[in-house]
């Protein structure tokens, strides 16, 4: 599904420069469930926000299902990101504003899905994630736990063929943070790609590899299935 | 998706009520301003166009022409002839009709009233739309001693509005006449420049209408209708060529009679539309008509909308792009889950929509509310039914999608924009050094500040205007006009007076304002302000004399041979020793010796120049007035003396009476009412200038929370904490003062230049507008930050 290969991104400021992505080179395969890991600011978030398609690299090639997509200019890569990759972030991301089942929601509003749909898609999903009946309140009104879980409703509800997750649990305790880790391994078990950055081994281990980084490179992979 | 904007539109709306307040108000205020201007601006233009023909109907208006073919003053008045005789020889010119002014004692019940009216040619009704209720509108005015009044006039006079064939008996010289009532018509719409409630036929002897010397007498206005297809300007050079011709023997009898003078009395003719009329500084519509407006008045008014609404819009582009930090976040979650900029940008639109739909709402419930005020303000009667007019709707609808699209274009443009990488990841700084928002900020004060600055000089000027002194004294004095029939009538009256001993002295004069012009020694011809009085007029007043003597009863022959002038007289004449000088009235070929110089005094509003003035107490010229000078304190029993001394004498004539001072009052009423208006476009504007800064400040502190609590923590003190916060914002306010100074001088100094008698620019005057500014805007401020430097670091330390 994905093939990088020579991928570079450089940080300029007016005084420094600074390599994130150092000729990095590695692939996915449909399916697969990777972990990256290495230390604070060794360019996994970098990584990660390419391979979204939120930022594109400074050289090097990006294949996304066969397609080079590297240098797609902004349109292109929101289109092809609305249609085939799912987020789920640290802190959640909710918008404060809209309710759970609001939230869910608003892919399949930018996807042009039909109101009817909508709700039934929404509602499967919340129920799959055993949110439903907090479908009416606020994220603020959630536990940290309930929030991943929305925002893991959220990634998933366009049926991705890729979920990138950064970091999901780093907000969560152990209890919630396990049960997201569960919540991921199904979804990668029902054909989901997932492709998720994480400082803790725990969490790693529920993927198939892990691809461990170092100043923008990679440094080992593990093979764990 | 419409809905979910429109949701999340209405949540932030609710969740940030500060914002939403300050945005709300200052739109919704800006709104019902530019509003009410609207409504004034679409009044003033309106003026007159209810007339079926207006478009093709003309006032006759001439312009002075010296024998050297100088062309002078314009003058929108004419006499007799213009109308008749250019309509017999015009083909174009369909019909003619004079109207002029004047009054006439009216019997109502017991009592005598004194009316305004027109006197108006039978084919008034055919120039003119004004509808009938009833009566003919072709034949009503043909018989001389019929009279057409309106429906208000009928109701007063019989209760009724059906009137047809009843009898008012008008006074003619000294006996009341019966006149038919023959229409009874509608009231006159609020913006037509004629307005009336009793119309009498146009008098005119035979010998004024053949008179050809009349062509040089200039008291009424005359209209015509031309033909659609005419050529104005054909029509005009047909009306000079016929003129020439005319007058030309006029010109000649009274050359024979006056010298070579004569040949400066020349006019060129001209035709005003009619719908320029209302509107016309130099050409304005006086003598009779009424409303005489200054579009001045409309630009001033609608650059104070625009100012307002443009600090409300600057205000919220300000707090929007300010608030963007809160609402990166969301827009960067908006991005990776698929929405496009085009539906961002859609959004924030939506949003600035919404809010000026509500204040729209609430601008029209504003405008609803003020309204009465503002008419009293803008001297209107404006009525809200004017917003069912399709063009007016029109123009609303147009000026809120230019708010909203002012508003909320440029936000939406900048948030769309946001990376999503940088903003979901707390990498985002935006708005750099915030230029954008620092220039919009000096803008909205420099605006603010120009207007304080003059609303501060008009309140000056109208200070000076009423008390500055006149050079007579106008306290105490009771006025009361009548048509004296003779001066001895006059004395009668004022020995009646004298023999109360609470009244002090009484003076009569002629009415009105007369002039006149007279020949030199060195037979220059002076044109001056002429004054009928007796001896008593002077000490009345308590006017001095600069040289020479009073009149005097010692000196017979003082009405027969003498006058008074004014230093101005003097000036103008330019005589060293003035005593003894004649002047030869050009309308009687008479001398006068001057016995006496008059002090110069405010004769007339201090808007205008003091002129020359001669005083004459010559038999023939009809007193109008007389100024009687009573005790302090002792009013309210002498006014019911001098009523009562008057309806003994004059029992057919009716009464009323002012005090001089109050009258003199009212001649600023128009500087008074732009006083009020100034200054309520001065405190709106800095008042949403400051809610504003408000909400910036409030946004700055949140964002410097981190900072405040660092420097905290390093040992600054409240007091440094808070001078760190305020200071930008007051630099600022300073740069807009650096601004506004220069511009607001030029501004006023522009406009006092109307004034002949004016307040001189001071310095003072900019300082304390400036330091009034400044004190404002910091106490704005200063609210914000000592609430985040007396906060405890340790909170805002964490919760970063």
């Amino acid at each position: 599904m994905i093939k990088i290969k020579d991928l570079e991104k450089i940080y300029r400021t007016e005084e420094v420069e600074t390599v994130a992505l150092n000729k990095l080179t590695f692939n996915v395969n449909d399916g697969e469930f990777v972990a990256v890991m290495g230390p604070s600011g060794c360019g996994k978030s970098t990584l990660l926000n390419i391979l979204g398609l939120l930022d594109d690299p400074d050289g090097g090639s990006f294949l996304f299902n066969g397609i080079e997509v590297a240098h797609f200019n902004e349109r292109k890569r929101a289109d092809l990101r609305k249609r085939n990759i799912g987020f789920v972030f640290q802190s959640f991301n909710l918008i404060d504003e809209l309710t759970v089942f609001e939230n869910v929601e608003l892919p399949l509003i930018y996807l042009g899905v039909k109101g009817t749909e909508r709700k039934e898609r929404v509602e499967k999903v919340l129920d799959k994630m055993q949110i439903m009946h907090r479908r009416n309140h606020y994220p603020q009104q959630l536990s940290g736990g309930q929030q991943q879980r929305v925002a893991v409703a959220r990634a998933v509800v366009n049926n991705p063929k890729l979920i990138l997750a950064d970091e999901p649990t780093g907000n969560l305790d152990s209890s919630n943070g396990n049960e997201v880790m569960q919540l991921l391994t199904e979804l990668n078990e029902q054909g989901t790609t997932i492709i998720m950055v994480t400082h803790s081994e725990h969490d790693a281990r529920y993927s198939h590899r892990i691809i461990r980084m170092l100043d923008g490179q990679t440094v080992t992979e593990n093979i764990l299935v | 998706m419409l809905r979910n904007y429109m949701k999340i539109a209405y949540r932030n709306l609710a969740r940030n009520k500060i914002y939403s307040v300050i945005n709300i108000a200052g739109l919704s205020i800006g709104l019902a301003c530019a509003m009410l201007i609207i409504l004034y601006v679409k009044d003033e233009v309106s003026y007159d166009r209810f007339h079926s023909n207006v478009h093709n109907i003309y006032r006759i208006t001439r312009q002075e022409l010296d024998k050297n073919g100088v062309k002078g003053t314009k003058d929108p008045n004419t006499g007799f002839l213009q109308g008749p005789r250019f309509a017999q020889n015009i083909t174009d010119i369909k019909y003619y009709v004079r109207v002029q002014s004047g009054n006439v004692n009216m019997k109502q019940g017991a009592e005598v009233k004194d009316k305004d009216l027109l006197y108006v040619d039978s084919t008034f009704f055919e120039v003119f739309s004004f509808p009938l209720l009833s009566g003919n509108p072709v034949t009503c005015l043909n018989n001389p001693s019929s009279v057409v009044i309106s429906e208000d006039e009928a109701k007063k006079q019989f209760g009724t509005k059906d009137a047809v064939g009843k009898i008012i008996q008008l006074k003619d010289d000294s006996v009341f006449v019966p006149h038919v009532v023959t229409a009874v018509a509608k009231k006159c719409p609020q913006n037509s420049s004629i307005k009336f409630d009793i119309l009498l036929p146009f008098k005119e002897s035979k010998e004024d209408a053949s008179d050809n010397t009349n062509w040089f007498n200039f008291f009424l206005n005359t209209f015509v209708v031309l033909n659609p297809q005419a050529n104005i300007s054909a029509v005009e050079s047909k009306m000079n060529q016929f003129y020439n011709g005319d007058s030309k023997d006029a010109i000649a009898t009274l050359s024979a009679q006056f010298g070579d003078d004569v040949l400066n009395w020349n006019s060129i003719y001209s035709l005003q539309p009619m719908l320029s009329m209302h509107m016309s500084t130099d050409l304005p519509a006086n003598n009779g008509l009424s409303d005489a407006s200054n579009p001045i008045y409309s630009y001033i008014l609608s650059g104070i909308a625009l100012f307002i609404l443009l600090i409300a819009c600057i205000n919220f582009i300000n707090l929007t792009i300010a608030r963007s930090v809160k609402r990166a976040k969301e827009i960067g979650i908006r991005k990776v889950i698929g929405g496009g900029r085009k539906q961002l940008i859609a959004q924030f639109m939506g949003e600035s929509f919404l809010l000026c739909v509500i204040a729209f709402v609430l601008a029209i419930v504003f405008v609803q509310l003020f309204l009465p005020v503002f008419n009293t303000l803008a001297n209107k009667t404006l009525a809200l039914s004017y917003l069912f007019d399709v063009k007016l709707v029109g123009g609303y609808i147009l000026l809120f999608l230019i708010t909203a699209l002012l508003a909320g274009f440029y936000p939406a443009m900048v948030l769309s924009g946001y990376k999503p990488v940088q903003t979901l990841y707390n990498r985002f700084h935006p708005g750099g050094k915030n230029y954008l928002q620092k220039s919009l900020v000096v803008f909205q004060f420099a605006l603010a500040s120009f207007l304080i600055i003059a609303t501060f000089t008009v309140f000056q000027q109208f200070n000076f205007l009423t008390n500055e002194k006149l050079g007579y004294d106008d306290t105490d004095i009771v006025l009361v006009r009548k048509d004296f029939k003779s001066h001895d009538e006059a004395w009668l009256f004022k020995n009646e007076l004298l023999k109360n001993p609470n009244i002090i002295s009484v003076a009569p004069r002629n009415g009105g304002s007369w002039g006149t012009a007279a020949k030199l020694a060195n037979d220059t011809t002076m044109q001056f302000d002429y004054e009928t009085i007796d001896e008593s007029f002077l000490p009345t007043l308590k006017i001095p004399l600069v040289k020479g003597r009073n009149f005097s009863p010692d000196f017979p022959s003082d009405s027969a041979n003498s006058v008074l002038v004014n230093e101005s007289f003097v000036k103008q004449a330019g005589w060293k020793d003035p005593i003894g000088q004649t002047l030869n009235f050009w309308y009687n070929n008479k001398k006068y010796s001057i016995i006496g110089v008059v002090k110069d005094y405010h004769f007339e509003p201090l808007n205008k120049m003091i002129r020359p003035q001669v005083f004459t107490m010559k038999k023939n010229n009809p007193y109008g007035q007389v100024f009687i000078k009573i005790k302090p304190n002792t009013a309210a029993s002498n006014l019911s003396y001098i009523q009562n001394t008057f309806k003994q004498l004059f029992p057919l004539s009716p009464y009323s009476y002012v005090f001089m001072n109050d009258q003199n009052l009212k001649n600023y009423e128009a500087e008074a009412k732009w006083k009020q208006i100034m200054l309520f476009g001065a405190i709106l504007t800095i008042f949403i200038s400051c809610i504003g800064l408000f909400g910036l400040s409030v946004l700055s502190t949140e964002k410097r929370t981190k900072e405040i609590g660092i420097r905290k923590v390093l040992g600054a003190s409240v007091q440094s904490v808070v001078t760190t916060l305020s200071k930008d914002f007051v630099k600022l306010v300073m740069i807009s003062l650096i601004l506004a100074i220069p511009a607001a001088w030029i501004a006023v100094t522009k406009w006092l230049q109307n004034y002949p008698y004016r307040i001189s620019m001071n310095w003072w005057l900019f300082m304390s507008a400036g330091t009034l500014v400044i004190l404002i805007a910091l106490v704005t401020v200063i609210f914000q930050a000592i609430k985040a430097a007396v906060a405890n670091p340790v909170k805002s330390l964490r919760s970063e």
